[in-house]
């Protein structure tokens, strides 16, 4: 096995809407590669002379390349990461990606409570959140995992209700769902390897803190 | 031999050690049983499986689920030890009640916990440790840390680093803000869980001034050399966090006398898993490793959780940990090589094994071949088993 090189420092980008707003960032702080897109066919793409490494993966991947130290850092939303269960370090809120998580039901099978919906069957493609959530509530549920057109569930009759991120509504309102509970906000984190962190701290912790002043001042220029 | 077709399974998480992975093993444990041998500690074995009541004794409720639990005749709930610090501090405190003190013992055992494995970890695997019974001063901590970095170096490892923190720190620094203890949990857990956000987020709504808000951030990050140390004394204002920075200065220096403070580096932001740790606290990593080789630190308390107190300090290294480096990085294991394959001609069976006999005897490793062979067959059979030599006596 050919593990990343002691000098560089890798960096895992996942493909999507994170990658641009990410590559962006990271930009600013002086961190970028020539030909550096989530189109491109290569897959690692190096900065020979920052020695920096960038991967670009496939979103549900980056906790994974990040937990085996195959990459040092990553960039990934909490969503995706708390699902993921994943031993890293998660060293900053980039702020962006914003997107809640939620439950919904058909608006004419709304019930009264929460727990009115006690062992019937959600669609989603969290089912790891999903089932902490409602272990809280004292809740058994079915859990049914999908992995995309997550609102197609209970119109076929294949679940009672779904547990989804939102950005705006637009999908819930146009297939009659509504949500009843919110679960989890989420936004776009920057996670490290537990033992990258540690052999290259001075490395990391440099970017950690360019990255979060970059992110005070835009906050503030908002 | 007839070939088996079907493999049998092993239980999830458990491996076999083949032959060359055996002997890797094993060298390892050698090099390790002769080292704590050398510094004047005592090996103890103590019963893989133990009341599963004994074992939660010290340790949070989160342990729970991780171990193998079973039950005996009398229904009473056994489990597979998941460490060896908890057996240790129980016989210490039980059964050598009347030793001397300071008491130091080792250990080479097999421990058990529930995990999602992976490589390097598995529900089954092997710890070589010392547990330092008796003493309370830096001087017995410098010698646990310096006896761990020899470890790790007679173990075949060359680039390594040792982080080391104290718990009595970020503790003294909590308490200087007057946090409450549920408070204190909660940023613990989260430094725990290594989720520096929510640590952050945490802090953000305590209702202190902004300056003490900065200092509690910068508590995972407090991670350098000498001079971080000296700069951490400024966020130091109780006696509490201001001693257990003394306390790392003075393991520091004791560790130049060994020689091995190019190995250590400070990191105030370690915590460990276990909660028993009173004091300082170690972890060591090598490169191509995505987690720990080696843990460790003070429990002034667990001994007096069974019932009679005395302060101990200790550590544990992964055996598998310390293979799976060494084959990541391309280093040696310290086997044993294989040296002499010894073939005879029909009718020299009797010569062979006083000759074999002889050879061992200088100290080679020497397998004798079962029936008479030709000088080639035997030159045949010593390549394939990967001895450096041939004698053939014919």
């Amino acid at each position: 096995m050919q593990l990343n090189h002691d000098e560089y420092l890798t960096i895992a980008l996942p493909k999507g809407k994170l990658f641009g707003l990410s590559a962006n960032l990271f930009e600013k702080i002086g961190y970028t590669a020539e030909g550096l897109s989530d189109k491109s066919r290569k897959l690692v793409i190096a900065n020979e002379e920052k020695k920096i490494k960038f991967i670009v993966s496939k979103t549900a991947d980056v906790p994974t390349y990040v937990e085996y130290g195959a990459a040092d850092i990553g960039v990934i939303g909490k969503d995706v990461l708390l699902e993921s269960g994943k031993d890293v370090y998660e060293l900053l809120d980039l702020g962006f990606g914003r997107c809640h998580l939620m439950m919904a039901v058909p608006k004419t099978e709304k019930r009264a409570k929460l727990t009115d919906y006690n062992h019937t069957r959600v669609a989603t493609k969290f089912p790891h959140i999903a089932e902490r959530f409602f272990n809280r509530h004292g809740m058994q549920m079915e859990y049914i995992k999908l992995n995309g057109s997550i609102e197609l569930g209970p119109i076929v009759g294949l679940s009672e209700s779904i547990v989804d991120i939102v950005e705006t509504g637009t999908t819930l309102k146009e297939n009659n769902l509504e949500e009843i509970v919110a679960i989890q906000e989420a936004t776009a984190r920057l996670i490290a390897n537990r033992v990258s962190f540690k052999l290259k701290f001075d490395r990391i912790n440099e970017m950690v803190t360019d990255l979060h002043r970059i992110l005070e001042r835009e906050a503030v220029a908002q | 031999m007839e070939k088996n077709k079907n493999v049998l399974e092993i239980p999830y998480g458990t491996r076999d050690f083949l032959p060359n992975e055996a002997a890797g093993k094993r060298a390892i444990e050698t090099k390790l049983a002769e080292l704590f041998t050398e510094w004047g500690y005592d090996e103890v074995v103590t019963p893989t499986i133990e009341y599963l009541d004994n074992l939660t004794l010290g340790s949070s409720h989160s342990l729970e689920p991780h171990l193998f639990k079973l039950f005996d005749r009398n229904n009473r709930t056994l489990a597979l030890r998941h460490e060896m610090t908890t057996p240790i501090a129980r016989l210490v405190s039980s059964r050598l009640q009347d030793y001397p003190l300071p008491m130091k013992l080792s250990y080479i055992s097999s421990v058990f916990r529930y995990e999602q494995t992976q490589t390097g970890r598995q529900c089954e695997f092997h710890q070589a440790g010392v547990e330092l019974m008796g003493s309370t001063s830096a001087f017995a901590d410098a010698e646990v840390i310096a006896l761990a970095i020899r470890g790790m170096m007679c173990s075949g490892l060359k680039d390594f680093q040792l982080c080391l923190g104290q718990v009595e720190f970020i503790n003294g620094i909590m308490e200087q803000y007057q946090l409450p203890p549920k408070m204190k949990e909660k940023l613990k857990d989260a430094m725990e869980k290594r989720d520096l956000v929510a640590f952050g987020d945490l802090i953000d709504h305590l209702a202190l001034p902004e300056n003490a808000k900065e200092v509690l951030k910068k508590l995972p990050l407090l991670n350098g050399g000498e001079d971080m140390l000296k700069d951490a004394y400024g966020f130091a204002l109780n006696e509490q966090s201001r001693r257990a920075l003394d306390n790392l200065c003075e393991i520091y220096h004791l560790l130049d006398a060994y020689g091995l403070t190019k190995y250590v580096r400070f990191d105030l932001g370690i915590i460990r898993d276990f909660n028993y740790y009173t004091g300082m606290v170690f972890e060591a990593y090598t490169r191509g490793l995505g987690f720990p080789l080696c843990g460790g630190g003070r429990y002034d308390h667990l001994l007096s959780d069974f019932g009679s107190a005395c302060p101990a300090t200790g550590f544990a290294l992964g055996i598998e940990r310390i293979l799976l480096a060494l084959e990541r990085q391309n280093l040696k294991k310290p086997v044993r090589p294989k040296d002499i394959y010894l073939g005879y001609a029909q009718g020299k069976a009797g010569d062979a094994v006083k000759k074999a006999e002889e050879l061992r005897c200088q100290g080679d490793v020497v397998e004798i071949a079962l029936i008479p062979q030709t000088r080639e067959a035997a030159a045949i059979s010593q390549k394939d088993k990967g001895y450096k030599e041939l004698v053939y006596l014919s």
